[in-house]
């Protein structure tokens, strides 16, 4: 036989229950009548984290004959009043409207945190590609005083103090200094306690942008910073380093590979290039840190692209709300690019395979999917959701796109 | 199959027009929210033929349910391990529930001990089995005296828990008065029939009780309570103020069926529920935030989202909080009667997650932790634990999960995946600024991973490849939750799951309006709000009038 329970008394514990719900009563009775104030970690999250930013060009500064840094801040009507803060080496997606066609891009910020913090402003610098569609077009139509969309900062290419060792070095290619120079700038100006050796390749010198103030930072913080620029083409007046990053010249830079963090953001042929240059320190992955991937530009080198689909286009049935559109689309163009050719406004950021925020559906149809920008989570190969800005269709494809915020 | 070239031509012309996605103009039912709760009840509508249509703020499905890729290792957001799901020949209500109710197919993996507990001001370290006997057992090995105690307990947990799988037969929920009659009346389908009397008699007296006045007329040993009570952290308030009968029944769920987790992280809970839905023919729709419930002579009328989409509707469930549902959803705002703002603003919010995730570049072994669960702490003071969640510091008691323990290869060979998850009141974040956020977040973390070293004996911090650390912050961005909040209102007797059932015909102040989710009728936890999604889906179906 099951045994009574005896709490406070057989009485008290046999009436108890039947208070339960006058006592729930009385304290809504006593409980104020009014709506509350948005709690200040919702507030916090909106600030750090904002869906999207309207940013207002303040200031365009030419830093190479190829690259401009482009100085932003809140757009007049954009009922921001601060910037969001963020962490050295994270990138903006800027969304730019291109004859009908919605194009995202992800910029590094090359400004400081603390130049947000305290001086309320964020910096990107474009490198312009020749016959490039989208820096052409910046090149051609960006002033002073525009206002351009862009998502709040994002990305995950920052040093990271429990994580990494003390002893940084970046590698930097081109235009991929950018990130850097917001790191460089974060150590000195926060005093971190770590030393940063930046190796920086170019072409020629001319390319080498933030060449002065690198330099100077170097000498204002020679425990905290320095800088060895190496041009793989340089003129006869070069006195530095020339020829590629290899192994010899970043060993030559940094001394011991023990123990250092290594950062590396730049062209795609640099990162296969360092690939191999660097496994000869055997370094573990965890103390190599690579920037995004970046869009594939040609698909068909990877192994497992199917054989002659190349030249094939084939064709998208995009549903997006209640509605379907069918398009054309390359194979060797991602799914992302075929659909902002088709003028629909899907989301997309890191353009890497990485950021998850172009996830969609694959309801019919296969794509190949770019082994380097492979960021899909288990349980979306499982039920068939894929990452459309680094998907390639290899057949007619049936699709539902998740709408653009 | 494949287009004539010619189609490449086409793509010109196609340029130039923007696609805006539109919606229906009405739905039948639109469920606000995909978490557990909105993605469960929009399941159980579609299986019985209804058409949802489904509306998420974030790109992605799940809520607090969902995973994130980083570098070689993809992380659990915030599942620990659920009870109700039980091995396929006993399966537990949420299982039950999934597979044969929906036909949702999900890999479950058992959760090999019910926790490792490690006190450092008791210098106790104890590993518990899941089974009741084996776990008496070993309580009784570590604290002698402590058996018979302890089946008394467990005893009374079990008539608690069949007296609430009778209530679930009731069809039409009676008045508190009339309870024990109502329950009384049925057939009793659990347990010996003879018995059932007397565990309805000890379901109500205890209903009014928290946890410690239940607890502490067994005589259990004190060292013994200590081993007990390390589950108060997935309720989140102090056992002082706890309700007996939802902690009662977790507990037992918990040590009959055991624990079981998803194998590809609750993401494959939410994405499997996902695809479900749409192949049901229900639709979900992300990156669409509903900005306000239209209510019209107190009756839903509709919603309008931020995307600008207008949307006739007589029926919504909410899988926001009744909080954020009143003070920022229900348009016009003069529609929300003084009453609910009574309600809401009586009730307490359960803690807010501050969560570390750690990819390590070293197996388990190497680590030396066997465990999947570890619950870490000062000591088991649940009032004192709780205290130090109102600082934004260091918090005394840590909730870890090894993942690898549970799921051998769910990262690289020669890798592995913890996560250390702790609890504060939002409050404590209420002052910190944008600047100080990623300075404050890096050091909370770094205490934390010394705070398992020491407890642990072990070494990780060096073979730390990813972290990512989710705060108060990081919650409130990806799901809007007040606060930051994990979990619902705090679940003291008088707002615990039979009050909030008997008390949901009284407290529905706009009719069309329905809450599920961990801030509705059944509480918090992974499985209350999947299990709310059901009942809540079952009453919109009736009103509906759909079978």
């Amino acid at each position: 036989m099951r045994t009574k329970v005896h709490i406070k008394g057989e009485l008290i514990d046999l009436l108890a229950p039947f208070y339960l719900l006058p006592d729930r009563k009385r304290r809504f009775e006593k409980a104020l009548p009014d709506p509350i104030e948005s709690d200040p970690v919702n507030e916090l999250a909106r600030a750090i984290h904002p869906a999207k930013l309207k940013l207002e060009i303040a200031e365009i500064r030419r830093e190479t004959d190829s690259a401009k840094t482009f100085r932003f801040v809140p757009a007049p009507d954009s009922g921001l009043t601060s910037l969001p803060f963020f962490r050295a080496g994270q990138y903006l997606s800027l969304k730019v409207d291109i004859d009908g066609s919605p194009i995202t891009r992800p910029y590094s910020i090359s400004s400081s945190p603390n130049d947000t913090l305290n001086n309320g402003f964020y910096e990107i610098t474009i490198r312009r590609k020749e016959g490039g569609f989208f820096t052409e077009h910046i090149w051609n139509s960006w002033d002073a005083g525009m206002i351009v969309e862009s998502s709040g900062p994002c990305g995950l290419f920052y040093y990271d103090s429990i994580r990494d060792s003390k002893e940084l070095v970046g590698i930097a290619g081109g235009a991929g200094i950018t990130p850097f120079r917001s790191m460089i700038k974060d150590i000195i100006e926060n005093d971190l306690d770590v030393h940063f050796t930046l190796l920086y390749g170019t072409k020629k010198a001319d390319d080498i942008i933030f060449k002065d103030e690198l330099l100077e930072l170097a000498v204002k913080a020679p425990y905290k910073l320095s800088v060895h620029f190496v041009c793989s083409e340089p003129d006869s007046g070069w006195d530095g380093l020339s020829g590629f990053l290899t192994s010899e010249c970043i060993s030559n830079c940094c001394g011991e590979m023990d123990r250092k963090t290594f950062f590396i953001c730049g062209p795609q042929v640099m990162y296969k290039f360092l690939e191999k240059e660097m496994t000869c320190f055997d370094i573990p992955a965890k103390r190599i840190r690579r920037e995004a991937f970046g869009e594939i530009p040609d698909i068909t080198q990877y192994h497992g692209f199917p054989e002659g689909a190349a030249e094939k286009v084939f064709e998208i049935t995009a549903l997006i709300g209640n509605e379907s559109k069918v398009l054309p689309a390359r194979a060797t163009e991602s799914v992302v690019v075929a659909l902002e050719r088709a003028g629909i406004a899907a989301p997309s950021q890191c353009r890497s395979g990485e950021c998850g925020f172009c996830r969609s559906i694959l309801i019919s149809g296969d794509v190949f999917v770019c082994p380097d920008n492979d960021g899909r989570r288990l349980a979306d190969k499982k039920f068939s959701f894929f990452h459309p800005c680094s998907s390639f269709p290899v057949s007619d494809l049936k699709i539902k796109v998740i709408r653009d915020i | 199959m494949l287009r004539p070239k010619a189609k490449a031509e086409k793509e010109e012309e196609m340029s130039g027009e923007r696609t805006i996605p539109k919606l229906n103009d009405s739905y039948d039912i639109v469920v606000i929210g995909a978490g557990n709760g909105g993605l469960a009840a929009a399941l159980q509508i579609a299986v019985k033929g209804g058409k949802p249509l489904l509306l998420e703020q974030h790109n992605l499905p799940g809520g607090f349910a969902t995973s994130f890729v980083r570098g070689r290792f993809e992380f659990e957001a915030s599942l620990h391990e659920l009870a109700g799901i039980g091995p396929a020949s006993d399966k537990g209500g949420v299982r039950a529930f999934l597979e044969d109710e929906c036909k949702v197919d999900i890999d479950w993996v058992p959760v090999p001990e019910a926790y490792r507990l490690i006190l450092t001001d008791d210098n106790l370290d104890i590993t518990l089995p899941f089974g009741v006997q084996n776990y008496i057992e070993a309580i009784e090995l570590e604290v002698p005296g402590s058996r018979e105690p302890m089946n008394k307990y467990i005893e009374l947990c079990r008539d608690l828990k069949d007296t609430i799988g009778l209530l679930g037969k009731l069809n039409e929920k009676p008045d508190i008065t009339k309870l024990a009659e109502s329950l009384k009346n049925l057939p009793a389908a659990f347990g010996d029939a003879a018995s059932m009397p007397v565990k309805i008699g000890n379901f109500m007296k205890t209903l009014a009780y928290t946890v410690d006045e239940v607890t502490k007329t067994f005589n259990i040993p004190a060292k013994a309570m200590k081993i007990l009570y390390p589950y108060w952290c997935y309720l989140g308030l102090p056992t002082s103020r706890m309700s007996f009968t939802i902690w009662a029944v977790m507990l037992l769920e918990y040590l009959e069926r055991g624990a079981y987790i998803p194998r590809m992280r609750s993401h494959e809970l939410a994405s499997a529920m996902e695809a479900r839905i749409l192949e049901l023919g229900g639709q979900v729709e992300y990156n669409t935030r509903v900005e306000k419930i239209i209510v019209e002579n107190n009756q839903v009328a509709g919603v309008e989202t931020a995307s600008g989409d207008v949307i006739k509707t007589q029926h919504v469930i909410c899988n926001a909080s009744p909080t954020l549902a009143y003070n920022k959803l229900i348009s016009p705002i003069s529609a929300v009667p003084p009453a609910a703002y009574k309600n809401v603003n009586a009730r307490k919010h359960g803690g807010a997650g501050f969560v570390v995730y750690l990819g390590l570049n070293a197996p388990m072994e190497e680590i030396g932790i066997r465990d999947y669960g570890l619950f870490i702490s000062k000591n088991m003071d649940t009032d004192d634990i709780y205290f130090s969640m109102g600082k934004a510091a260091l918090n005394n008691m840590q909730a870890t999960i090894c993942l690898n323990n549970a799921i051998p290869y769910c990262s690289p060979p020669g890798t592995s995946i913890i996560s250390m998850t702790t609890l504060y009141k939002s409050e404590a974040w209420h002052t910190l600024t944008p600047g100080d956020y990623f300075k404050l977040k890096n050091k909370i973390a770094s205490d934390m991973i010394d705070q398992f070293e020491k407890a642990t004996h072990t070494r990780i911090r060096d073979h730390i490849e990813e972290i990512e650390v989710a705060t108060p912050v990081t919650f409130a961005r990806y799901t809007g939750t007040h606060g930051g909040g994990v979990y619902g209102y705090e679940p003291e007797p008088w707002d615990s799951v039979i009050p909030r059932i008997l008390s949901q015909k009284d407290e529905c102040y706009i009719k069309g309006l329905m809450f599920t989710g961990g801030y509705s009728q059944m509480c918090h936890g992974y499985s209350s709000a999947l299990m709310s999604g059901q009942a809540t889906a079952g009453a919109a179906l009736r009103k509906m009038g759909v079978k």
